[in-house]
């Protein structure tokens, strides 16, 4: 009986949703769909849905403001609009903690978008265990070749119940950035896939020597990057996402050895003298104006330094310096959002073929390697670049994917932000020895069990 | 006196109704929410409560043991002086010069209004820029003067100053406004006749303007401490997270930082009911005072 | 006699000089930000850190912030919203808190002290901890959420107004207790009834009152960008405010288009201050009080 009345109330809703389309729309979409409704997938799509008349589609995306992406997702969606007849209503938004809570509170309402772009970490838990959104297998069961170009392993499983309900698109890496010429103006040699921690630290002291900060980063405000390598440091990239049950036990304690590795490097004073009182982008400006030789950072930084300098050949992107069982071309990276198509969606029998056929247009081989450019993907059949239009950082990021030998993805997100706080914004106190480090990282692992 | 226009109680509550109305909807039912979840467990906006909290008042009794929380407690009184004094005072300053002059009021009431105008990113930008340690502004004019070791304005012993200055700075021309409205409505014969019995400056300032604006002086005092309780934006953009070591800490940036970085939701609910509480207590005082004084 | 108005003139002007001198110290702090904004609204985003104190002439100079601002977006679309929201805003604020303040000073009744608690309260609760309840609220209304532009501008109002209703009554209510009670007195006298008082006595005699309200409660509504996050979905329904976070917030801040942004954002409050800043003048209630 609800489910009628829910589903009389779907179809009340998107009628009258198309009716307002149609008013200030220029497509007609309204009424007579034996004409307009043989809509010709095939270009990318293996398998043509089934036919339905036009239908609106409320889409929402990260894919908004300065995100490299923007573009390109506007183009994609306006020829998915062309090639289908259906319409989409654009609610993307520049992905922030506001987004973050509008999109929970949406949920909550009752008033979630049919197809949505989001993080697959922790962030979707609180949808994913309402069972609002869902999962491949189901859609699968009905859509036997969805996201059958993805490799199973990597579309990011949700951390409730390790199941995929998200097709990914574009990925991250995390590497290490180089100023070249303050490692000239110094005397060494850039670090490569070939650099051991104890190379790297002799590196660092001669810059420091030199008269340059080895280390741009701002640990009072951004220590993510550093906190996941030094751990990695300790782990491998089978290992490095499990999270520890104690601090006493192996995973407890490569994040104790790892944490202690900071506060070492920060004794030695290879990071900025305001590394506890600057934020990021002032020590990343310091990197970029060639006060600093090395930033570790993600894949998005490649188009950020891109955008801050000149001279973009003056940097390069390398591994981070590995130690123990960690090979230095062990990276760190992974596919942290992906398409979603919702219960609401799903059980509407004019939105489902749509939705599917959107998400399968978004995530088609041709689509993802436009949007990925040099990032991480999950496809099978790898991406397809058009390298002469890039930069030579961009290269030689690519370079870096190409040669790692393991890749994890990063393990605070599997942390969720109010358990992270006694590491992250407790950095400072960390590596100055205010706090002790085994006792911060039991209060993150009491506040995880919580 | 007076009183038989205002015996007849019928327009009260059509005349209540609208604002409050408005009020009720949209703030107050709001916050009875709030003060609800600030007894359960939630971890994250947007996210339903996953039960009640253990014990329920848990989170209040939290931010007694909580040290960033008396950091920011023991900042937002410093800054509530700052405003209170810095602010109201340099306004007051301000706007009894400007009722002293004939030609350009109208430019100086204009520019005075332009730091409330622009935004509190672009406003942080610029100071984090003059405070920059690597060469910001006020580095490089020490340099010309000799002085040229780098002097860290956002460490330990110079962060709450370099947060004060601006933020002082930035809502003068506010309080500004408000007091130039008030000394508008004194009648500019008081000061005639006064000079006429041979007034000083000072005394018409003391006995005629000071006493005449007695009630908005009043209102920019409340403002301001109320102003300081939550005050958020520009101080979160300059030190964000309570930088260096969470001395910066505010009951604004603070409730703010544990409803988005720390998504500990049912806790900023908690501080947000502390600063609507002292908020109270502190402009019932206020209101207090300015009624005790008689001029 | 002739010499003592000669050494009180010069005496006069030394004192209005030192005056001018005072007040323009304070006005060039205050300036000089909104230059500083202007200036390197018209550098590339690469000099703006390293370079931020200089004018932007020869290779330093662009026009490329405002080409990308309004390349990527419809902006005079967005300033229309956001003069729609923040002008309704500023009237019914206007309008309610009058007419709330002037009961709150006049009236003596059971309850209005709690009822000033309540003012002074609204004014503290931070937006982010009433957002969400309000949004459920508004959503079973059918207000958030569609794709008509005009609910979605006025879902954006209603909160605000409510937020700036408190501020508006507090400051009113200062204002209004000042008004000499004998005026309202002699209009009663003559016939007038409440509503006439409040229109044709109390509201004239405070228009800088509420002239400064105004201003107050439109430049709030304007710069409110947390409302409009979960208020204005589509791009047809953004304000300016939103708008242009769209194009500057992402990684690796581009401040030269944020510097462009402000100027844009500025440009409207500006004009709406100085239209209204006129009625901040001298003198209301002095013929009033004599009449």
């Amino acid at each position: 009986m609800m489910k009628i009345k829910k589903i009389v109330s779907l179809i009340v809703a998107s009628t009258i949703a198309l009716s307002l389309v149609a008013c200030g729309g220029k497509t007609a979409s309204e009424g007579a769909p034996s004409s307009e409704s043989k809509a010709p997938a095939t270009s990318t799509a293996p398998e043509t849905p089934k036919a339905v008349g036009p239908v609106t589609l409320n889409v929402t995306t990260t894919y908004a403001g300065n995100d490299g992406n923007a573009g390109n997702f506007k183009e994609a969606v306006a020829s998915w609009t062309e090639k289908t007849g259906n319409k989409v209503n654009d609610a993307s938004a520049t992905s922030d903690e506001t987004f973050k809570a509008r999109i929970l509170s949406d949920f909550e309402t009752g008033s979630e978008p049919d197809v949505l772009f989001f993080f697959n970490g922790v962030d979707s838990n609180a949808f994913v265990k309402a069972g609002k959104v869902v999962s491949i297998d189901t859609i699968r069961s009905e859509y036997p070749d969805y996201a059958s170009n993805m490799k199973e392993g990597m579309m990011g499983a949700s951390p409730v119940d390790g199941k995929n309900y998200s097709v990914p698109v574009n990925g991250y890496w995390e590497g290490m950035f180089v100023n070249k010429s303050v490692c000239e103006a110094a005397g060494v040699k850039i670090p490569d896939a070939t650099t051991t921690w104890d190379e790297f630290l002799a590196i660092c002291q001669k810059i420091k020597d030199a008269g340059y900060a080895p280390i741009a980063a701002s640990l009072a405000t951004v220590p993510h990057y550093w906190f996941e390598f030094s751990i990695y440091n300790y782990l491998d990239p089978a290992t490095h996402n499990i999270l520890p049950t104690s601090v006493e036990d192996k995973h407890g304690k490569a994040w104790v050895s790892g944490l202690n590795d900071i506060k070492a490097l920060y004794e030695k004073g290879f990071f900025p003298d305001n590394t506890l009182t600057g934020t990021d982008d002032e020590t990343v400006q310091m990197f970029v104006d060639g006060k600093a030789a090395f930033l570790i950072d993600g894949s998005w930084k490649v188009g950020g330094i891109e955008g801050m300098t000149d001279s973009i050949d003056n940097f390069t992107v390398t591994y981070v310096p590995g130690k123990n069982n960690r090979k230095s071309t062990d990276i760190i990276g992974g596919l942290s959002s992906g398409y979603y198509i919702t219960t609401k969606a799903w059980e509407d029998p004019e939105k489902r073929a749509a939705a599917v056929d959107f998400v399968k247009y978004m995530t088609s081989d041709e689509m993802v390697s436009k949007f990925a450019g040099v990032s991480a993907t999950a496809l099978k059949n790898g991406v397809k670049v058009d390298e002469s239009a890039l930069s030579s950082l961009a290269l030689s990021g690519l370079e870096l994917v190409k040669g790692a030998t393991g890749m994890a993805g990063a393990v605070q997100d599997q942390i969720p932000t109010e358990a992270r706080v006694p590491v992250f914004d407790g950095m400072p106190n960390l590596v100055t020895g205010k706090v002790e480090i085994p006792a911060a990282v039991t209060q993150v692992l009491d506040a995880i069990g919580k | 006196m007076g009183a038989n226009i205002y015996k007849n109680k019928k327009p009260i509550i059509f005349f209540l109704l609208p604002a409050f109305g408005f009020m009720f909807v949209f703030l107050y039912y709001p916050f009875v929410q709030n003060i609800i979840n600030s007894f359960q467990n939630i971890t994250g906006l947007g996210a339903a409560a996953t039960g009640w909290n253990t014990p329920w008042y848990g989170n209040y009794v939290d931010m007694f043991k909580d040290p960033n929380m008396w950091t920011a407690f023991k900042n937002t009184l410093i800054m509530t002086i700052a405003t209170v004094v810095g602010q109201v005072g340099i306004a007051l300053v301000l706007a009894l010069l400007i009722n002293n002059i004939k030609y350009g009021t109208v430019f100086f009431r204009i520019v005075f209004f332009f730091p409330i105008v622009v935004s509190a990113t672009a406003l942080g930008l610029l100071f984090n820029l003059i405070f920059l340690y690597d060469k910001g502004m006020v580095n490089q004019i020490l340099e010309l003067f000799g002085i040229a070791k780098l002097i860290d304005w956002k460490d330990e012993g110079h962060a709450l100053m370099t947060m004060l200055i601006p933020v002082t700075w930035q809502y003068v021309g506010f309080y500004f406004i408000i007091l130039v409205t008030g000394l508008n409505g004194i009648d500019e014969e008081l000061y005639e006749a006064a000079a006429i019995d041979g007034a000083s400056k000072w005394q018409k300032i003391r006995f005629i303007s000071i006493p005449l604006i007695h009630n908005t002086l009043c209102t920019c005092a409340i403002l301001a401490v109320t102003g300081a309780l939550k005050v958020f934006d520009l101080p979160w953009v300059m030190f964000p997270k309570g930088i260096p070591y969470g001395n910066t800490w505010l009951t604004g940036t603070y409730m703010y930082y544990q409803t988005f970085n720390a998504s500990n939701v049912d806790y900023s609910s908690a501080i947000a009911v502390l600063i609507v509480g002292l908020g109270i207590i502190l402009s019932q005082t206020v209101n207090m005072i300015f009624k005790a004084k008689d001029y | 006699m002739n010499k003592g108005t000669l050494t009180r003139k010069s005496k006069f002007k030394l004192s209005i000089c030192f005056i001018y001198i005072a007040l323009s110290i304070w006005a060039l702090t205050t300036i000089y930000p909104i230059i500083w904004v202007v200036l390197n609204s018209f550098k590339d985003r690469r000099f703006i850190i390293s370079r931020s104190f200089e004018l932007p002439v020869g290779e330093l100079f662009t026009l490329g912030n405002y080409q990308l601002a309004f390349e990527r977006v419809n902006i005079f679309g967005a300033y229309r919203n956001s003069l729609v929201i923040s002008c309704t805003v500023a009237a019914v604020v206007i309008l309610f808190a009058g007419l709330a303040a002037y009961i709150l000073v006049r009236y003596e009744f059971p309850g209005k002290k709690l009822l000033q608690s309540l003012v002074l309260a609204g004014m503290m609760f931070p937006a982010f901890s009433t957002i969400i309840p309000v949004f459920r609220l508004m959503n079973s209304w059918g207000i958030v959420n569609t794709n008509n532009v005009w609910l979605s501008l006025l879902a954006t109002a209603l909160p605000q107004i409510a937020g700036n209703m408190s501020f508006s009554i507090v400051v009113l209510t200062g204002f209004i207790r000042g008004l000499p009670i004998e005026l309202e007195e002699a209009a009663y006298m003559e016939g007038c009834n409440i509503y006439q008082i409040f229109f044709k006595v109390i509201m004239p005699l405070t228009k800088p009152a509420f002239a400064t309200v105004g201003t107050f409660s439109f430049l709030w509504s304007y710069n409110d960008l947390f409302t409009q996050m979960f208020t204005l979905r589509l791009k047809d329904q953004w304000a300016i405010t939103r708008l242009l976070n769209e194009l500057t917030s992402m990684e690796g801040t581009n401040y030269g288009l944020m510097a462009a942004a402000v100027t844009l954002v500025v440009i409207p409050v500006m004009i709406v201050y100085i239209c209204l800043q006129k009625y901040i003048i001298k003198g209301m209630t002095a013929g009033a009080v004599k009449g």
